[in-house]
């Protein structure tokens, strides 16, 4: 048995295909960023090597760190706004039962089965100043003026409710499946101890749920970080750039400013910032769960 | 669970019954105005009350949705593409997990790692470069090239989930099929791939999700109708019928309704497979 | 190897284009294809070798496969039908052709263009004679040259070759002589009590009566940034007259965009931003949405170039407004230095041949078909899709639509004709900043100086 578990070549033949993967759909394609990040290549034509330009300029690239502080933002409307809703609607719809509770989990989740390429398009219809849905609910409760939804003021939580309500879903399911996951001897006790609802989700739901809750904090920080499709389509970055984000950033300068040596610079960083965060958000989770 | 709403009043009951039903208003309410004005006349949209009524249905917008934006076409390549991408990550996230977790060799952990690295890779990162691979490789505007992102990026995910379930399948069966004479690649196939049934589940449905949707690369890397998937259609239709707002719509909904059909027909399994995958993870 | 990868692919291809043509006249329909891959194995043998480097149209009757790459991705409508009807005629003339066409609208066809330019590009692209646009890509060498000489007969404008060429050679061809101008649905002027401004000042009381009445004045597509840049240098077009030329190639030159000219310009179009003369939300919006707005009497004017002229035939248009849609060109400013006849104008959009092109000589066959004085130039005409780069006097019915006989007016009473437009004048990078910037400094988010600098910057 030991001897054909530890057999070089059939090891090697199980595990190629995967590596073989990697190699050549993830790893030669960050070498070949990180190449192209010292030269100053614009697309066509020669490439020639610059060293650190690149870097040097992105040190200074305002409209990066812009990018950096809107991810930071749409984290934090993730963990402030969608997931303190999904958290409590996950506790309800568990306390339903039923032909409903089946009904409102699929319905909530149903945004989620659909393109962002379609629900891009279908928010800048809602958002339209002049005919869209969200001004004609306004003005069907009496309000008369035009709100401008994605001015420059506005644009970053505008991206960040289609976000949410395309997510919620999801994120609410995960609670949901969490909720469901508890003991139920647990509520059984508190019953009889004559504790309301209330007292029981935050006495018992609430730190049972820690756990779930830390995964789900890690991936909304990530998703944020990673954050492109929407953009890309609802606002394209703008106006100006007030939406802009990492991933959306180094395409425009890759294949619209002919810069994309410097483009490439700019995903070698972001690559980098996403596995520092990834590692961080990990360290500290696990050093939490060992206390 | 009774006891839980043993104190409540049902006024309470009704209220939260409110709640709830509004989130769901909140969350479809945009998908039935999309399928409600896509079924008006253009400047039907110019109005200010939430729904329209169209004067005619305009079932032809669908037929240009239909028959303009390709979807037969697109539809069938994104059924092969997913299905095909599926196939792969499953086939190989079994193996890979399997020679990880259960074969004895000094660098399983080290492997494992790099494989799992994927996850953490942001995947637009790897636009330009792999753009610019594909090209001198003449994959752009093929299959692969939408095929080999889609696998690679699902892979970590998928390679994860089977190693954990993996982990709960006791040794014992396998141990009989070595004493039974079976080598590796039919202990594999045969005897542990029936015994993962739900991961592979979560592991389709969870790399499904992913890349029915997924259009940026598809964007990037093709260029002519042979492989485009549906979520493409919508990008080159809303140029197409700039000014046709209401064909803009039906295309939309045309685009959406394949994953939301299936999804409200195999919503249970999907939500669990969905739930099994997030907890795992 | 990879040649030889090449060669195959593209024997696959021309034989599948063949049995193609036959079923399908329509090469967009992309089951063409798809359909005889299969069947079409026993046959690559016999054309071995046409994926050769160099495939002559002489060799005539042997399958070719052209691929057009084009920013028109409307083919019923104005100038993209005008291109697929080209096409349809080409390929029933030569049955031995099939053409692909891929087609994404303008930002995405940028995008892609220079994806595209990297390794390999279609036969026959779409390009724009603008340094913003053209000076990287012939750098690059990726466009083949075209012989000056054999269009000597085609009737080109006087100086409107001249963007396409570089170091005395040519590399592209003009479609459209472009005039921004402010389109503006008269029956809701006449039904308003509206006039046609004939200053700039009028202009602006204008359009705060009309916003007054409830109505947008002008439907601006800024999302995209480049229809704004168009605008911008319309007005200064008024500020600063002839000179326009000069004020910007020396701001482009120098990164110093501080020339009172350029600032007043600036400080205009952020003043009527301001005085909400655009839609609410202009900034995000985009080419379709702006349209819409006009062409469903939401908005009263629509600040856009010639090429709009084929909204007059438009069947999506409602008829009471596609009917009643006349022009004006922004007035002149009591202390500009531009009248009334200088016009924001240039030759922009065009077309040329892939200098990899395997089948070099059949594109520019067709690109010289395309060319033929009773092919673009006339179709357009006919169509209503604006005026081209040909001298089109000959095809004048007396049945154009009135929009276009206003533009002809427009173009005919010109005493000067500014070129290229600002965006446009320096490399793609400045580009890319001044149509995100102009986003900023017209919703008041950047300050005019900051504009400026920040537009200065990307020069360098």
């Amino acid at each position: 048995m030991k001897k054909m578990y530890s057999n070089k070549l059939v090891i090697f033949s199980l595990v190629l295909p995967g590596l073989l993967v990697f190699l050549f759909a993830i790893l030669a394609p960050i070498c070949l960023s990180v190449y192209y990040g010292f030269t100053d290549y614009s697309g066509m034509g020669e490439a020639v090597w610059v060293g650190l330009e690149n870097y040097k300029t992105l040190a200074h690239d305002t409209k990066f760190f812009i990018s950096l502080k809107n991810s930071l933002l749409l984290a934090i409307g993730f963990i402030l706004i969608q997931h303190p809703i999904a958290i409590v609607v996950a506790a309800v719809l568990d306390k339903l039962q039923g032909k409903a509770e089946g009904f409102f989990r699929c319905v909530y989740f149903i945004p989620n089965v659909i393109s962002v390429a379609v629900i891009a398009y279908l928010w800048k219809f809602i958002y339209n100043p002049d005919f869209g849905l969200l001004n004609n609910v306004l003005k069907a409760f009496g309000y008369q003026g035009q709100i401008n939804w994605l001015s420059a003021d506005n644009a970053i939580w505008a991206v960040l409710v289609v976000l949410i309500w395309h997510g919620f879903g999801w994120g609410m399911l995960i609670y949901y499946t969490g909720i469901k996951n508890i003991d139920p001897v647990l509520y059984e006790a508190a019953a009889i101890d004559g504790a309301d609802s209330k007292t029981t989700f935050i006495r018992i739901t609430l730190p049972l749920m820690v756990p779930v809750i830390q995964v789900n904090v890690t991936m909304a920080i990530i998703s944020a970080l990673k954050q492109m499709e929407t953009v890309y389509l609802l606002t394209g970055g703008g106006p100006g750039d007030r939406t802009q984000f990492a991933a959306n950033y180094l395409y425009q300068q890759a294949f619209k400013a002919f810069r994309y040596g410097y483009g490439n610079a700019i995903g070698v960083v972001f690559i980098i910032i996403c596995l520092v965060v990834t590692v961080l958000l990990n360290q500290v989770i696990f050093r939490q769960r060992e206390d | 669970m009774e006891y839980a709403g043993k104190k409540k009043n049902p006024l309470s009951k009704v209220v939260l019954f409110i709640v709830l039903l509004m989130i769901a208003v909140v969350q479809i309410f945009p998908l039935i105005w999309l399928v409600d004005f896509s079924l008006a006349s253009s400047n039907e949209m110019f109005t200010s009350g939430l729904l329209v009524i169209p004067e005619k249905i305009q079932w032809g917008n669908y037929v240009k949705a239909f028959v303009d934006g390709n979807f037969l076409l697109y539809l069938k390549n994104s059924l092969l593409i997913n299905f095909l991408a599926v196939f792969f990550v499953i086939i190989i996230s079994i193996m890979a997990a399997f020679a990880c977790k259960r074969m004895q060799w000094k660098l399983s952990g080290v492997v494992q790692t790099i494989l799992l690295m994927g996850m953490m890779i942001p995947i637009h990162a790897t636009l330009l470069p792999n753009y610019k691979i594909y090209n001198a490789l003449n994959l752009t505007d093929t299959i692969w090239a939408l095929l080999i992102p889609y696998v690679a990026f699902s892979l970590p995910q998928g390679m994860f989930l089977m190693g954990s379930f993996l982990e709960s399948v006791p040794k014992e069966l396998e141990e009989a099929a070595v004493i039974d004479g079976c080598g590796i690649y039919r202990i594999i196939f045969i005897i542990v791939t029936p015994l993962l049934k739900a991961s592979i589940t979560t592991v389709s449905i969870m790399t499904f999700l992913n890349n029915w949707n997924e259009f940026m690369m598809a964007s990037t890397y093709l260029s002519t109708p042979k492989w485009k998937t549906l979520p493409f259609s919508v990008l080159e239709f809303t140029g197409e019928y700039s000014s046709n707002y209401a064909v803009q719509f039906a295309v939309m909904a045309l685009t959406a309704a394949p994953a939301v059909i299936v999804y409200i027909i195999l919503n249970k399994h999907i939500t669990k497979g969905v739930a099994m995958g997030a907890v795992k993870g | 190897m990879k040649k030889k990868l090449v060669a195959v692919m593209m024997t696959a291809a021309m034989t599948a284009g063949m049995l193609a043509g036959c079923g399908s006249k329509n090469a967009a329909e992309p089951q063409s294809t798809k359909t005889s891959d299969t069947d079409s194995a026993a046959e690559d043998t016999t054309s071995e070798g046409a994926g050769g480097t160099e495939q002559s149209a002489e060799t005539a009757g042997e399958a070719v496969t052209l691929k057009i790459f084009s920013n028109l991705p409307d083919r019923k409508n104005g100038q993209g039908l005008v291109e697929q009807m080209i096409i349809d005629e080409y390929m029933a003339e030569n049955p031995n052709v099939t053409i692909e066409v891929e087609a994404l609208d303008e930002e995405a066809y940028k995008t892609k263009f220079k994806a595209y330019s990297m390794d390999g590009m279609p036969d026959v692209v779409s390009i724009w004679g603008q340094p913003s646009f053209l000076d990287e890509v012939l750098e690059a060498g990726v466009l083949a040259e075209l012989n000056e000489d054999d269009y000597a007969d085609y009737g080109f404008i006087a100086g409107s070759l001249e963007g396409f060429k570089k170091d005395g050679k040519l590399y592209g061809l003009p479609r459209n002589t472009d005039i921004q101008i402010i389109y503006y649905n008269q029956k809701m002027f006449e039904d308003n009590g509206w006039e046609v401004p004939s200053t700039y000042e009028e202009y602006i009381t204008l359009c705060q009566t009309i916003k007054d009445a409830g109505i947008t004045p002008v439907a601006m597509d800024g999302g995209d940034g480049w229809p704004m840049a168009c605008y911008l240098t319309d007005i200064l077009v008024k500020v600063a007259g002839t000179d326009y030329a000069d004020i910007v190639s020396n701001a482009v030159a120098s990164g110093d965009f501080t020339a009172p000219e350029i600032k007043e310009a600036t400080q205009l179009l952020v003043q009527a931003a301001e005085a909400g003369v655009f839609q609410t939300g202009y900034d995000t919006q985009d080419y379709g949405t702006a349209q819409n707005l006009f062409t469903n009497g939401q908005a009263a004017m629509f600040a856009m170039g010639s090429w709009e002229c084929s909204m007059a035939l438009n069947e999506d248009i409602p008829e009471e407004i596609r009917t009643n849609i006349r022009a004006f060109t922004l007035p002149p400013m009591a202390d500009g230095k531009g009248g009334a006849n200088d016009i924001a104008a240039w030759n922009g959009g065009g077309y040329a041949v892939s200098a990899n092109s395997e089948i070099k000589e059949e594109a520019i066959k067709f690109l010289n078909y395309m060319y033929q004085p009773d092919k673009l130039s006339k179709y357009g005409w006919e169509n209503g899709v604006g005026m081209s780069a040909q001298d089109q006097s000959s095809f004048m019915t007396g049945n154009e639509t009135e929009l276009q006989k206003q533009v002809v007016d427009i173009l005919k009473n010109a005493t000067s004709v500014s070129g290229t437009p600002i965006n446009d004048c320096g490399p793609s990078a400045f580009k890319t900043a001044i149509e995100s910037e102009i986003q900023s400094v017209s919703n008041g988010t950047e300050s005019i100086d900051d504009f400026l600098a920040a537009i200065g910057a990307a020069c360098k």
